[in-house]
């Protein structure tokens, strides 16, 4: 056995059966090992699009991802989706070819320090330098990005290394470093279960650590049993179901302004897997100004580091969130209970704007409605983005894939052909716009080369729409380099894929559109063409509070 | 504010590099160093002295989540509080 094949039987030793690369010369050992293992390799066009891949993957399926690119350019090009997975908390294993150690700081063909480079937008990464180390380095890569707060681990390997001989070793017995109860806990939840009881505008406010946690079970029981109103961010969408009536929706920028209302004027914030994000808060020092804060985190980096917590927890939140699901008074929070149902039933998104011209919203709005629970929804990034969070309904976080903290256009396009490798047997729809699109085009080849039955709905306003928002809101309508009106003839592309599809640009067109695609047994892409004027409302200006939603222009 | 970190952190090539780096990004100002190995088999001890107007607790949480980062005491270097 060599190290290559050490790599191979690690991969397969933690139940990856699907891999996704690009090959190249310092990561040749590998590829040749792949060939006779039960590991498939999906071929991707760009290293990029193997990252993104693995995200989908990783997060459709709360599996591993894992992507595999060759030195130097191969593994830069994985720099923007290890980034991504970072900033969303994606466990990825990113391994990369490198040259052989004698020629490593040579400035060899195709070497670069990705260990320096990966720093920043890694959780951790390893460079390999003895054969011996090979497989428990990649075990520790698969257990650290699992671990605590998920994230991508690179693991450098140089050619050499690959092609030495090796022989597989399992895993070290590793202590586990997770944060169990302890008195201090237990004091904190007595302190938590007070606070919970004597507010009377408490509300949840719930991000993607649930989901990454596991905790999505407990927290719909939680929400039950308590009785309290919720709210979700962007990466939370999923995690309460659209039938919960206490559920107010998405806060923040884009949010619904029922749900970023009701956490104004909370008394008390109870927020679970969530961090504060400037996007999620607006103005920081105007947000729930009169709320007390119980943070759950199993990150003690992300508590008190944009607002200070009253409580906190680092413990399993499966755990917390059990012992916390009391059933509060109803003297104390009915009529808050009653206040935040109007406020939803006030601010229901509205489908009946005038006009022939295709309304994006209510195109992914009667989308979402056939669509069956369980189909995956991937995004880019952008006004589109915002529009799938808004109008679209999510039964769990794992079915909506969209990058949050990183905002990576190109993203939708290779994660939801991850996602369809992960759940094959599941309806994936990518939901793009025609700037992000053409980032990862490519990519519609590695839809072809397998035959993946992804559909695809590109908006297309010939603009970087949320770009040319801003412009028109805050830089006095001033369009720089946001008209896209040279974009090519996405239909005749896609058939340049062997994808069929069609061109809307009428509103009753939309219907039958919609069941010609969902029925058509193969990838298929719909091409709506949208008022280039439209903008995603509400909005929250920059620097603005909360409460301070923008619904028209100004 | 000026504060003092005394980390104990496996002696891999690429630590110090880590705990700089984080430094520089969360908004911090590295004043003094020292590195020395540790009496623990395999493991070195860095002591800084870092400024900053953000609270000393955003980089500690930080820096104590580095992979290799075995213990880390933060000493306010103005009182000698730990």
């Amino acid at each position: 056995m060599n190290g290559a094949e050490a790599i191979v039987q690690t991969l397969v030793h933690h139940g990856v059966d699907t891999v996704f690369g690009y090959p190249g010369g310092t990561i040749m050992p590998v590829y040749d090992a792949l060939l006779d293992s039960p590991v498939e390799h999906l071929l991707c066009r760009h290293e990029q699009g193997a990252g993104f891949a693995a995200i989908g993957y990783a997060r459709s399926s709360q599996r591993t991802g894992v992507c595999i690119a060759t030195s130097g350019p191969g593994a830069t090009n994985l720099i923007t989706a290890l980034a991504d997975a970072m900033m969303d908390s994606v466990p990825i294993v990113a391994i990369t070819g490198q040259v052989p150690t004698n020629a490593m700081g040579t400035d060899a063909f195709q070497e670069i320090d990705i260990l320096g480079l990966s720093m920043a937008c890694t959780k951790h990464s390893f460079l390999v330098t003895e054969p011996d180390m090979l497989c428990q380095t990649l075990h520790q890569a698969f257990t650290l990005a699992n671990s605590g707060r998920p994230g991508p681990v690179l693991v450098d390997i140089p050619k050499d290394i690959q092609q030495a001989p090796a022989s597989w070793q399992p895993p070290l017995n590793l202590v586990e470093n997770s944060v169990h109860p302890d008195k201090a806990a237990c004091e904190n939840l007595h302190k938590a279960l007070e606070l919970m009881e004597s507010a009377s505008r408490p509300i949840a406010y719930i991000g993607g650590g649930v989901n990454m946690a596991h905790a999505t079970d407990e927290l719909r029981q939680f929400l039950q049993i308590t009785g309290l109103p919720s709210v979700c961010t962007l990466k939370g969408l999923g995690t309460v179901t659209p039938d919960n009536g206490a559920y107010l929706g998405m806060l923040g920028m884009h949010g619904n302004r029922a749900a970023n209302t009701a956490v104004q004027w909370c008394d008390l914030l109870i927020v679970v897997g969530a961090r504060f994000d400037d996007r999620v808060t607006g103005k920081l020092d105007t947000f729930a100004p009169e709320a007390q804060v119980i943070h759950i985190d199993i990150d003690p980096a992300e508590v008190h580091k944009r607002r200070a917590a009253d409580v906190v927890f680092h413990q399993p939140m499966q755990w917390v969130l059990a012992e916390l699901s009391i059933r509060l008074s109803i003297n104390n929070i009915n009529k808050w209970v009653d206040h935040c149902q109007r406020l939803k039933a006030e601010h229901q998104w509205r489908y009946d704007k005038p006009g022939n011209d295709i309304y994006a919203p209510h195109l992914l709005n009667q989308l979402s409605r056939q669509l069956p629970d369980n189909a995956i929804i991937s995004c880019d990034v952008g006004q589109h983005q915002m529009w799938v969070a808004q109008h679209m309904a999510f039964q769990h976080t794992r079915n909506h894939l969209t990058s949050g903290g990183l905002g990576t256009m190109g993203f939708g396009l290779p994660a939801a052909i991850g996602a369809a490798m992960a759940r094959p047997d599941d309806t994936v729809t990518l939901v793009s716009g025609d700037g992000s699109f053409m980032m990862n085009v490519q990519e519609l080849n590695t839809i072809r080369r397998r035959q993946l039955p992804i559909k695809i709905v590109l908006l297309d306003n010939q603009k970087l729409g949320m770009v040319r928002q801003w412009q028109e809101l805050f830089y006095e309508g001033r369009y720089s380099e946001t008209d896209l009106s040279d974009n090519p003839d996405f239909i005749s592309l896609a058939r340049a894929f062997g994808i069929g599809g069609r061109t809307l640009t009428h509103r009753d067109e939309v219907a039958p559109a919609l069941d010609e695609m969902l029925s058509v047994n193969g990838p298929w892409l719909l091409h709506v063409r949208i008022n280039a004027a439209e903008n995603v409302w509400p909005l929250v200006p920059p620097g603005a509070a909360n409460h301070e939603m923008l619904e028209q222009h100004p | 504010m000026s504060i003092q970190l005394q980390i104990q952190c496996h002696q891999q090539p690429d630590v110090v590099e880590r705990i700089l780096r984080v430094i520089r990004h969360r908004g911090f100002t590295l004043n003094t160093m020292s590195m020395a190995p540790s009496n623990c088999g395999g493991k070195i001890e860095l002591c800084m002295t870092v400024s900053s107007p953000r609270p000393a607790h955003l980089l500690v949480t930080q820096v104590e989540k580095l992979h290799d980062v075995v213990e880390l005491r933060c000493v306010d270097a103005t009182s000698n509080n730990t």
